[in-house]
């Protein structure tokens, strides 16, 4: 009971945190204030459960983290806001996701560059995403699917334009020359029933979203987006492996969740941010967070990280070229 | 039996009750603060129910959700600010109640009538679950269509004097609510290239500027200052009140768990459709609008009505159907359980547990709404040159708060002058909200359903659903056209 008692109290002073800020007394170790986790999106979203359970994590390597959300343009208010730096840049991090690649591929006008005006820490936790029909479909691999698609059409769904989940199929769409209808709807809490009753033929919904559905056999997996098999889905071939002979031998997508900063970020900062991110991915709450999420830890750190997220960059920079979505 | 002694271990914890109490509790401040949503409480909550049991965590949550969207309501009578969408509907009646000097009136029928419809929802979740979540696996995007169709018609009925301007609100609303970018192409609508623009106009500052604002102004450009009457002082619920609003309550609670259980509706359309429905067929009709305690009652019933059945479709599907439910839906992973037909199968005592806990947050509702009423109430004996400024200090920072985005105040004082203008002109400003939410779904629904269908127009009319709410959609034009010849044949008199 008195657990609870404290845990309500810190929900307050959390909230209070946000609100008022306290400036800390200044040390000679970064950080010498609190650290702000930007969320570039709205309360509730995959991207803000992860940094809240990240933000949490850190506070014991760097002290008072708190979690601010910033929603707005796809993601592109926030990290906007961050590359522009002023008062708070060198104690700020964002929380960075394929939003941030597919951001600067679609919106325009942005007064920032996604790669040159930021520091990358690392890539924190990637969560495949998996192609998905409903169990009544007659198609039963990705084979069966693509044939069907190009000799006919048929719709995939997604929870907006410019999500990962739209554009791992409109990726999969320019790749194989099927003849595929995007059918987007607001949240995947629209889209999944559309699915599961059939409604839509495919989508490539994040795993958390669909594993309940998939394990529980209301809906089929046909394949998952990474290059290498999931742990959760053992027996489901990836993208690339079963669809070698459609064009699909280079096939990758994924929902990453990944921290940048401002470019001015001081080396001995990123530094402590990095060996402090690695810490909290070594620890046991991490890892027994993961499977929840039907994820995996982010491999990409630092520079491989910036090169990973250019790479993303340019993909969907094409993607959205083809698919003609505005820019 | 041994199930059921297994449900009270799970259930009879001090935890849970205190869980549910606290979460009540913060719920119904939060969301009558405005700008504080129970989405950004629950939010806010989440990391730390990580390690409470998964019961508890659930209820902290469930608990939240449901203070919170009777606590929208206090704001919304007492200085016409709706601390959240939903309660937009409650300051329709509420407002002018309270400047009769009936807060208490007022907070008491919303409060009755959200317990009551909290109850009714909380019994359909229980017992129909699994039937209503095939209702909702059924609704697609054509039958979503027509029931935003027949949504449209409630304008007609909160349009106030006159029907013409009720639908310039209506087209207002939609206009706006096309600001942002297109939902299937992404191109940009209205943007002007303002990046502050681009995912459409938020909501809260919308609201805030529509209703709250225009009062503000008012009390500043008029030379008269309104006299009010102590509310503390002013009468209570009377028996005759109840029983006359208990068919509406009944009616809109009913109606709340249809659109709770199926997703992406929200309490918003619940509660319009709710009052729309009760001064259609209330004698007193021509009192809505003017202080109707039957009004607020509606209102509120529709939205609480959605609370308990919007966990229909997440406990029985897992699918979530808003935000908050999505939340809820994260809380349940992080434990390890995954809602849907296997959660019943491998946690029943788990489930009902849950089920035993949301039972008692209605009751726990009732004891701190009547505990908050008593000092919330106070609010409205502060005299309007003292509490104005302090209400406007809560809209700027609800405004900012949502988004913290100084835009949003800019677009709150915008939508205040709208409103200021629309309360010069005679025009309603809930038609204009009604546009605004109900405009995108219904063309992102008509899209849909052409796109599903590769443009074949048959698809609208596939199904039982579908026939079901088009000929309710027929139904409410005949019956509004029908009043009006009526009131044209019979030269106002009254």
């Amino acid at each position: 009971m008195n657990r609870l008692i404290v845990k309500l109290t810190s929900v307050m002073t959390l909230a209070a945190a946000v609100t008022f800020p306290i400036p800390s007394v200044a040390a000679s170790e970064w950080p010498a204030d609190t650290v702000k986790l930007i969320v570039p999106y709205s309360p509730g979203g995959t991207t803000d459960i992860v940094s809240r359970k990240v933000a949490d994590l850190l506070k014991e390597e760097l002290g008072n983290v708190v979690v601010e959300n910033r929603p707005g343009a796809g993601s592109t208010v926030a990290t906007g806001q961050l590359a522009r730096g002023g008062r708070d840049a060198d104690h700020t991090i964002l929380m960075a996701s394929p939003g941030h690649a597919i951001g600067a591929a679609i919106y325009p006008g942005l007064r920032y560059d996604p790669v040159e005006d930021f520091r990358f820490i690392r890539n924190v936790i990637s969560i495949p995403n998996v192609m998905v029909v409903p169990a009544s479909s007659a198609y039963n691999s990705l084979a069966e699917f693509v044939e069907a698609a190009r000799n006919g059409e048929v719709t995939f769904s997604s929870p907006g334009v410019g999500s990962s989940v739209h554009m791992s199929g409109e990726l999969f769409k320019t790749m194989t020359g099927a003849n595929m209808i995007h059918v987007p709807f607001r949240g995947s809490g629209e889209a999944l029933p559309a699915l599961l009753a059939g409604d839509v033929d495919v989508a490539f919904e994040n795993m958390p979203t669909v594993l309940p559905h998939i394990k529980s056999g209301k809906l089929k997996a046909l394949a998952v987006t990474t290059t290498k098999r999931s742990p959760f889905l053992p027996d489901v071939p990836t993208v690339a492996e079963a669809g070698s002979d459609f064009g699909l031998a280079g096939y990758k997508t994924s929902a990453w969740f990944g921290l940048i900063t401002h470019k001015s970020m001081p080396d001995d900062a990123v530094l402590k941010l990095r060996t402090s991110v690695a810490d909290v991915m070594a620890g046991e709450s991490f890892k027994s967070f993961l499977p929840q999420l039907g994820a995996e830890p982010g491999e990409e750190d630092g520079e491989v990280f910036r090169t990973f997220v250019a790479e993303e960059v340019v993909k969907w920079d094409g993607v959205a070229q083809q698919a003609n979505v505005k820019k | 039996m041994e199930n059921f002694s297994e449900v009270l271990s799970i259930f009879l914890s001090v935890d849970n009750f205190i869980a549910i109490a606290a979460g009540v509790l913060i719920g119904v401040v939060v969301g009558a603060i405005p700008g504080l949503t129970a989405t950004m409480a629950v939010a806010l909550a989440l990391p730390f129910t990580f390690s409470m049991e998964p019961v508890t965590a659930i209820l902290l949550l469930v608990g939240i959700y449901k203070g919170g969207m009777y606590g929208g309501s206090i704001t919304a009578i007492l200085i016409r600010t709706p601390g959240s969408p939903a309660s937009a509907c409650t300051l329709l009646d509420g407002y002018p109640l309270a400047q009769q000097g009936h807060a208490k009136k007022a907070l008491k029928a919303a409060l009755y009538s959200s317990c009551v419809a909290d109850v009714i929802s909380n019994v359909a979740l229980i017992f129909f679950a699994a039937y209503l979540a095939k209702i909702a696996l059924n609704f697609g995007p054509p039958e979503y269509f027509w029931l935003i169709c027949f949504s449209l018609t409630i304008i007609i009925s909160i349009s106030g004097d006159s029907i013409v301007k009720g639908l310039i609100a209506a087209g207002l609303g939609i206009i706006v609510s096309n600001i942002g970018l297109d939902a299937v192409y992404g191109s940009q609508r209205l943007t002007f290239d303002n990046y502050n623009l681009m995912d459409r106009i938020s909501f809260v500052p919308l609201l805030i500027g529509l209703f709250a604002i225009p009062e503000i102004i008012e009390f500043y450009t008029s030379k008269v200052v309104p006299h009010v009457r102590s509310a503390v002082s002013g009468a209570s619920l009377t028996l005759a009140e109840c029983k006359r609003s208990l068919k509406s309550v009944i009616r809109g609670s009913l109606i709340g768990v249809i659109i709770g259980a199926i997703p992406g509706t929200g309490a918003t359309a619940a509660a319009f459709i709710s009052y729309s429905e009760a001064k259609r067929n209330s004698p007193n009709k021509h009192n809505f609008g003017k202080g109707e305690v039957e009004g607020v009652a509606a209102a509120e019933a529709g939205n609480n009505g959605v609370a308990g059945a919007t966990l229909i479709p997440l406990l029985s599907l897992g699918i979530p159907g808003d935000v908050i439910t999505a939340i809820i839906l994260g809380a349940f992973m992080i434990h390890g359980l995954t809602p849907g037909p296997v959660l019943f199968q491998e946690n029943l005592s788990l489930v009902y547990a849950l089920f035993c806990g949301i039972l008692l947050s209605s009751v726990v509702l009732l004891v701190v709404g009547n505990a908050a009423i008593r000092y919330f109430s106070l609010i409205a004996d502060i005299p309007k040159a003292i509490l104005l400024p302090i209400v406007l200090m809560f809209c700027v920072y609800g405004a900012y708060a949502v988004n913290n985005s100084t835009f949003d105040i800019g677009l709150m004082m915008v939508f205040g002058l709208l409103g200021f203008v629309f309360n010069r002109t005679g025009i309603a400003a809930a038609p204009f909200l009604i546009g605004f939410i109900l405009g995108p779904m219904f063309e992102d629904n008509l899209r849909r359903t052409l796109l599903i269908s590769k443009g074949d127009p048959l698809v609208f009319f596939r199904g039982p659903i579908a026939w079901f709410f088009i000929a309710l959609t027929v139904a409410s034009l005949l019956f509004a056209v029908r009043r009006y010849w009526k009131s044209r044949k019979v030269p106002a008199t009254a």
